[in-house]
């Protein structure tokens, strides 16, 4: 006797693994930031900071970010690639999944690179470095183990009282 | 900066999010006993035991772990399924400490929680559960 649920009986989703193949591409890139980071002194005035190369590929992650937390995970770049290239070569997925927790994770990946390109700009040092150590460790659990941000740091939102209904 | 240093802190980095995952799997599909309560209006009326599935509006997870607690309460006619949006119960989820979603409570029909089931389970593990909450006597959790 299973009784109908409210979020039962979503038609179609996505293939899981498009948007873990997408955070394993943003691992590496978000690596890349932060080793470069590293390498390269702080800039003394705004325009040295924001053409500094670790700025510029953080940058682009940002515009991929907002591109998924926007446009949907289902309409970004790597889900195109993604079609193209690798799931051809795969089985079907055993499961589809709801667009609305990738692109969710998109949102916070979306914060967290743009606070610390922002704080870059304004000359915090290593706001860089560790912003896309942050976003490198949700993005590479995601594409390692399909770990799932919506799943964990939405309940803790509700918690907090940032999400939910307010009943008290 | 010396580029071994980088090197390192890459190496680290890669290396602690990789604990973090396998500790994060390892948590996942678990269950625990429980001694809470919760409403009986959540539980389905006509079922020995509800799956009262706690999902929220952008978990991966919840999704697959719905089509198990189904698939096992169609089977079953002692077991129920419901599932729940957290964002509607903020206070149900301040109650039960839940983590994380999706957490499926296995609720006899006195509204007591006999145990937990966190992150999306195998169905046998879920089987298991509700097997053990069957044979342990009512008050007693297993």
């Amino acid at each position: 006797m299973s009784a109908a649920s409210p979020a039962a009986g979503r038609p179609t989703g996505i293939d899981p693994r498009g948007p873990r193949f997408g955070a394993s591409i943003t691992s590496v890139l978000l690596l890349v930031v932060i080793g470069v980071g590293l390498a390269t002194p702080l800039g003394t005035t705004i325009g040295e900071r924001a053409t500094e190369p670790a700025a510029l590929l953080q940058l682009l992650l940002v515009a991929l970010f907002a591109w998924g937390a926007f446009a949907g995970i289902a309409r970004h770049p790597y889900g195109a690639l993604f079609k193209a290239l690798v799931a051809a070569r795969l089985s079907p997925p055993r499961d589809r999944e709801d667009p609305a927790a990738p692109t969710f994770a998109q949102g916070v990946g979306l914060l967290v690179t743009g606070t610390g390109l922002a704080l870059h700009l304004a000359g915090v040092p290593y706001a860089l470095v560790i912003s896309a150590s942050a976003a490198f460790v949700a993005a590479f659990l995601n594409a390692a183990f399909a770990y799932c941000l919506g799943c964990q740091l939405y309940v803790l939102l509700v918690r907090a009282g940032v999400l939910g209904r307010r009943t008290a | 900066m010396d580029p071994l240093f980088i090197v390192g802190t890459l190496v680290a980095l890669v290396a602690v999010s990789t604990l973090l995952g396998v500790v994060v799997r390892a948590r996942t599909g678990r269950v625990r006993s429980d001694g809470q309560n919760v409403d009986t209006a959540l539980t389905d009326p006509q079922a020995e035991f509800t799956l009262l599935q706690l999902s929220s509006p952008v978990c991966s997870a919840c999704a697959a772990m719905r089509r198990i607690s189904g698939q096992i309460a169609s089977a079953d006619a002692g077991v129920g399924h419901r599932e729940i949006d957290v964002t509607e119960h903020p206070e149900l989820v301040r109650d039960l400490g839940v983590l994380s979603t999706p957490t499926t409570l296995i609720v006899d029909r006195d509204g007591r929680v006999r145990s937990r089931i966190i992150g999306a389970a195998a169905a046998a593990t879920v089987r298991d559960s509700l097997a053990d909450a069957r044979r342990s006597p009512v008050g007693a959790v297993a």
